[in-house]
C-alpha cells in the first residue's frame, strides 16, 4: 500500500514537471502561498519527536514546527497544507512545485546543493549518523562492526557513508536496505540484522516506546556528520531568503533572551535596538522580504524560540541539546545579526 | 470435429483473409491514417521530451545519463556478478536487474507448479480437497500482493531462529533469520570441469533418446511420449550425477562451506529471507489465477474427451497428461501470458521489504545518490517494457507453436 501511494505522488510529481514546469518561475513562491491561502510543507511521517500525530489528532514535532514557523512569517498564522513524503518522492515535489518547503531532516551536501536544482535554508539540526545494537552482541564501539549485518533505509547519504566509512576502515558489512526506515528497524528488531544505522536522533525518537529498549543501545561512535537544513527550490532567492531568516530568527530569540512566553513583553518594555528591529517595533525588516514587519514576532509568538522548539519536542525524549546548544553554551548554533 | 476446424480458421485465417479483402483505395487510406497517427504520437513525445529537458535546465538539474560510469559509493546485499562500492552505477544496475529477474524466474515455476496442483485440486472429485482449493483460492486472491509479502517477511523473520540456534542439516547447511546458507562450488577450484560434465552428460542424453525415438519410430509409434513411459529416465538422472560425481572426485573441486563467524554465517550460498518470503508470497498469490486458468480450461473442454479415454482403458493420470492437458493447453497460455506479465512487474514490490532489484536499487539509492528522477525513471520503466515484451513474445510464440499442433 504505501509503495502504490509512493509512485502515485512520484508520477505526479514527475508529470508536474512535464506540463506545469513553465509556470513555476512566473510567480513567485510567496505570492504562490499567499494565493492558495495555505503553505505547502513537505513533511516525514510518524518520526517521533520530529514528526509524529498526538493525542488530540494533531500534527506535532520538530519538523512539524519548521512548517509552522514559516507559515507564521508569511500569514501571522498557521495555515498549512501537510504533504508526506517519501525519500523517493521528496526532491521531485520540491522540483515541481508540488510543495513550497521541506524541512525533513536532509543532509546539506554538496551534490544535493549544486546539482538538484534545490537549495538550502541554513542548519536547523546538528545531527549524526549512528549504529543501534543488542546490548548482548558484545558491541562496544563501530570498530566491533566487521563482518555484521547492517539493516539501513534509503533516501538520504546514509548508504555511502557506511559504504565509506566500512571501506576507509578495512571492514566488511552485509547491508539489507529498506525503503523505509520503520521496517528497517522492525527488521532489526525481529534479529534480521546485527546493527541498524540512521540519524541517531531519529533512532532514538522511534525507539523511545519499545518494551525492551532496555537491551537496545545506541553507539556513542557518529560515522558522518548530518547538518539538516530545510531545502526549497532554487529558483526563487527570496523565498529561500525567507526561510532562512524565519529560521535565524529563533535563534537569535534564543541568544537575545526572547521566548514564546515573555515575547509580548519584550515588545512592550525592550530598549535593546536589536531585539526592536526583530520584532519589527523599528525599521522596516519584514517588508524588505515581501513580509509584514511583525513577521519574526508571529514566529516567536506562534512556535517560540529554538530552546522552545527543542523542550518542547526532543526533552521528553531524553535528547540533550549537545552540539545543538547555542554557541554561548558551546553548540554551534550562532545567529546571524538582525541590523 | 467440423466445428473444431472452423473455429480453428476463424483464429488462425483471418489475418489472411484480410489481406486479400479491401480494396487497394482502402488500404492507401489506411496508410495515410497510420501515418499521421504515427506522426502525431512521435510529435507529442518529441515536444514532452523537451519541455521536461528545458525545464530541467531551467531548474538546474543535471540531465545526463554519465552519472552510469560514476562510482556506485554503496553496497547491494545480494549480487549474483562481484560488485562492491568500487562498482560502477551501470553495473549496480546489472546486479539489481539479475535480481528481479532471478526473482521473477523462480517465482513464476513455483506459481505454476502450485497454481497446477490448485486447478487440479479445485476439479478434484474429493469434497475435501476441492473446497480446501476453493478456499484458498478465496482467500489468497484477495489480499493485497503487498499485504502478503509483508506478512510472509515477517512470519519468516519471527519463526526462523537467530543465527547461534541455526537448524543444522549434514553439518553444512544452515537454516536462521539471516538466510539458508548452503556450501557453494568455489570459483575458480574446477568448476569449469564440472559444467563441462554436466554439459557433457547432457549431449549425452540428448543422443540416446534421439536414439529412443528413432527406434521407436521405426517401430510405428509417432512419438515416444505416446508410450506414456519413459524407460529412460531414470537412467539420464544417474547418467548426469554419475559423469558430475567423478569429475569433482578426481578434479578435487572446493567446497566452501558456510562457517560460523563473529556475526552469523560466513562463505557458501546465501539466500537471504527477503527472498524467500517474496518467492512465498508471489507464488501464492499468483497461483489462484493460474488455478482458476487451470480450472475454466479443463471445464472447457468437452466431457466426451474423459469419457473416450475412460473407454479406451486409460488411467485417469493417463488421460490427465495425455488427453485433457495438451487440449487444456491451448486454453491455458494466452491467459498466462497475463498472469506471468503481473508477476514479473509486481517484483518491484520487493522494494519494500529490502530485496535489492531495480526498483529498490536504481529508483531508490542511485536516485537519491545522483537526483535525476525522470532519466533514472525512464530507464527503469523501458527495462521492465522490454522484459515484458520478451515474455509476451516468447509465450506467443508457443501458443502458437501448440496451437498449430492441435491443429493439424
Amino acid at each position: 500500500m504505501i509503495k502504490t501511494i509512493t509512485n502515485l505522488t512520484y508520477v505526479t510529481g514527475i508529470i508536474f514537471l512535464f506540463f506545469t514546469g513553465s509556470q513555476i518561475t512566473d510567480a513567485g513562491t510567496l505570492e504562490e502561498v499567499r494565493e492558495r491561502g495555505k503553505l505547502r510543507c513537505g513533511i516525514v511521517e510518524s518520526s517521533p519527536g520530529f514528526s509524529s500525530v498526538n493525542d488530540a489528532g494533531q500534527r506535532v514535532g520538530f519538523d512539524i514546527d519548521h512548517c509552522k514557523t514559516i507559515s507564521a512569517a508569511v500569514f501571522g498564522e498557521i495555515r498549512i497544507e501537510y504533504v508526506p513524503v517519501t525519500p523517493h518522492t521528496v526532491f521531485t515535489l520540491l522540483q515541481s512545485g508540488g510543495i513550497d518547503i521541506f524541512p525533513g531532516g536532509a543532509t546539506w551536501s554538496f551534490i544535493r546543493d549544486v546539482s538538484m536544482g534545490l537549495d538550502y535554508t541554513g542548519v536547523y539540526l546538528y545531527a549524526g549518523q549512528g549504529f543501534l545494537v543488542r546490548r548482548d552482541a558484545g558491541v562496544k564501539s563501530v570498530a566491533d562492526l566487521d563482518g555484521a549485518t547492517i539493516c539501513i533505509a534509503q533516501g538520504t547519504t546514509l548508504e555511502q557513508n557506511m559504504a565509506d566509512y566500512f571501506d576507509d576502515h578495512g571492514m566488511s558489512y552485509t547491508p539489507v536496505t529498506f525503503a523505509d526506515m520503520d521496517k528497517g528497524l522492525q527488521a532489526y528488531h525481529a534479529d534480521r540484522c546485527d546493527a541498524f544505522t540512521n540519524e541517531r536522533m531519529s533512532t532514538a525518537g522511534r525507539i523511545a516506546l519499545w518494551p525492551d529498549r532496555a537491551e537496545h543501545l545506541i553507539l556513542d561512535d557518529v560515522i558522518s556528520k548530518e547538518p539538516f537544513g530545510a531545502l526549497v527550490r532554487q529558483d526563487d532567492p527570496r523565498w529561500r531568503d525567507i526561510a532562512l531568516w524565519s529560521f535565524n530568527a529563533r535563534i537569535a530569540a534564543e541568544e537575545l533572551g526572547v521566548n514564546q512566553e515573555n515575547v509580548d513583553a519584550v515588545r512592550e518594555n525592550t530598549r535593546n535596538a536589536e531585539i526592536q528591529r526583530l520584532l519589527g517595533v523599528h525599521g522596516e525588516f519584514g517588508e524588505k522580504l515581501g513580509l509584514s514587519n511583525d513577521w519574526a514576532y508571529h514566529i516567536i509568538k506562534l512556535v517560540g524560540n529554538y530552546n522552545d522548539l527543542w523542550e518542547r519536542n526532543f526533552t521528553p525524549l531524553g535528547v540533550r541539546r549537545g552540539l545543538n546548544a547555542s554557541w554561548k553554551d558551546g553548540g554551534l548554533h550562532s545567529a546571524l545579526p538582525f541590523r | 470435429m467440423q466445428a473444431g476446424k472452423t473455429g480453428a480458421c476463424i483464429r488462425h485465417c483471418r489475418s489472411g483473409d484480410s489481406e486479400q479483402g479491401p480494396g487497394v483505395s482502402m488500404m492507401k487510406r489506411d496508410v495515410v491514417y497510420q501515418a499521421a497517427l504515427l506522426f502525431i504520437i512521435g510529435a507529442v513525445v518529441y515536444l514532452v521530451a523537451l519541455t521536461t529537458q528545458e525545464n530541467l535546465a531551467r531548474l538546474g538539474v543535471d540531465s545526463s545519463i554519465d552519472f552510469l560510469w560514476k562510482r556506485a559509493g554503496f553496497e547491494i546485499g545480494q549480487k549474483l556478478i562481484p560488485f562492491d562500492a568500487e562498482s560502477t552505477i551501470a553495473r549496480a544496475f546489472m546486479v539489481a536487474l539479475l535480481n528481479t529477474l532471478l526473482l521473477a524466474a523462480v517465482s513464476i515455476v513455483c506459481a505454476s507448479v502450485l497454481g497446477a496442483i490448485i486447478g487440479l485440486a479445485r476439479l478434484s472429485g474429493n469434497w475435501l480437497v476441492s473446497r480446501l482449493a476453493t478456499a484458498y483460492i478465496e482467500i489468497f486472491r484477495n489480499i493485497p500482493s503487498l499485504l502478503q509479502i509483508f506478512f510472509w517477511y515477517f512470519v519468516v523473520l519471527r519463526t526462523l531462529p537467530r543465527s547461534d540456534e541455526s537448524i543444522e542439516f549434514f553439518n553444512c547447511i544452515f537454516l536462521n533469520n539471516r538466510g539458508l546458507f548452503v556450501p557453494a562450488v568455489s570459483p575458480g577450484q574446477g568448476w569449469e570441469w564440472i559444467a563441462a560434465a554436466l554439459f557433457f552428460g547432457w549431449a549425452m542424453i540428448y543422443f540416446l533418446r534421439r536414439q529412443e525415438r528413432r527406434r521407436h519410430a521405426a517401430a510405428g509409434f509417432k512419438r515416444a511420449e505416446t508410450t506414456g513411459t519413459n524407460p529412460l529416465a531414470s537412467w539420464n538422472l544417474l547418467l548426469l550425477a554419475g559423469v558430475a560425481g567423478v569429475v569433482i572426485l578426481v578434479g578435487g573441486a572446493q567446497w566452501d562451506v558456510p562457517r560460523e563467524a563473529r556475526f552469523g554465517y560466513r562463505g557458501g550460498l546465501v539466500m537471504m529471507p527477503e527472498f524467500l518470503s517474496l518467492v512465498v508470497g508471489l507464488s501464492m498469490y499468483n497461483a489462484t489465477y493460474i488455478g482458476e486458468i487451470v480450472r475454466s480450461a479443463f471445464t472447457s473442454l468437452p466431457r466426451g474427451q474423459t469419457e473416450a479415454a475412460a473407454s479406451l482403458g486409460l488411467p485417469r493420470h493417463l488421460t490427465i497428461r495425455l488427453v485433457l492437458f495438451p487440449q487444456a493447453l491451448r486454453v491455458i497460455v494466452p491467459p498466462l501470458t497475463t498472469v506471468y506479465l503481473n508477476l514479473f512487474k509486481s517484483t518491484s514490490l520487493a522494494a519494500a521489504i529490502a530485496y535489492p532489484e531495480v526498483v529498490s536499487v536504481f529508483v531508490g539509492t542511485v536516485n537519491n545518490l545522483v537526483g535525476q528522477p525522470v532519466f533514472i525513471m525512464a530507464i527503469t520503466m523501458a527495462v521492465y517494457v522490454f522484459i515484458s515484451l520478451c515474455i509476451a513474445l516468447f509465450l506467443n510464440w508457443y501458443n502458437r507453436k501448440i496451437a498449430l499442433t492441435v491443429v493439424s
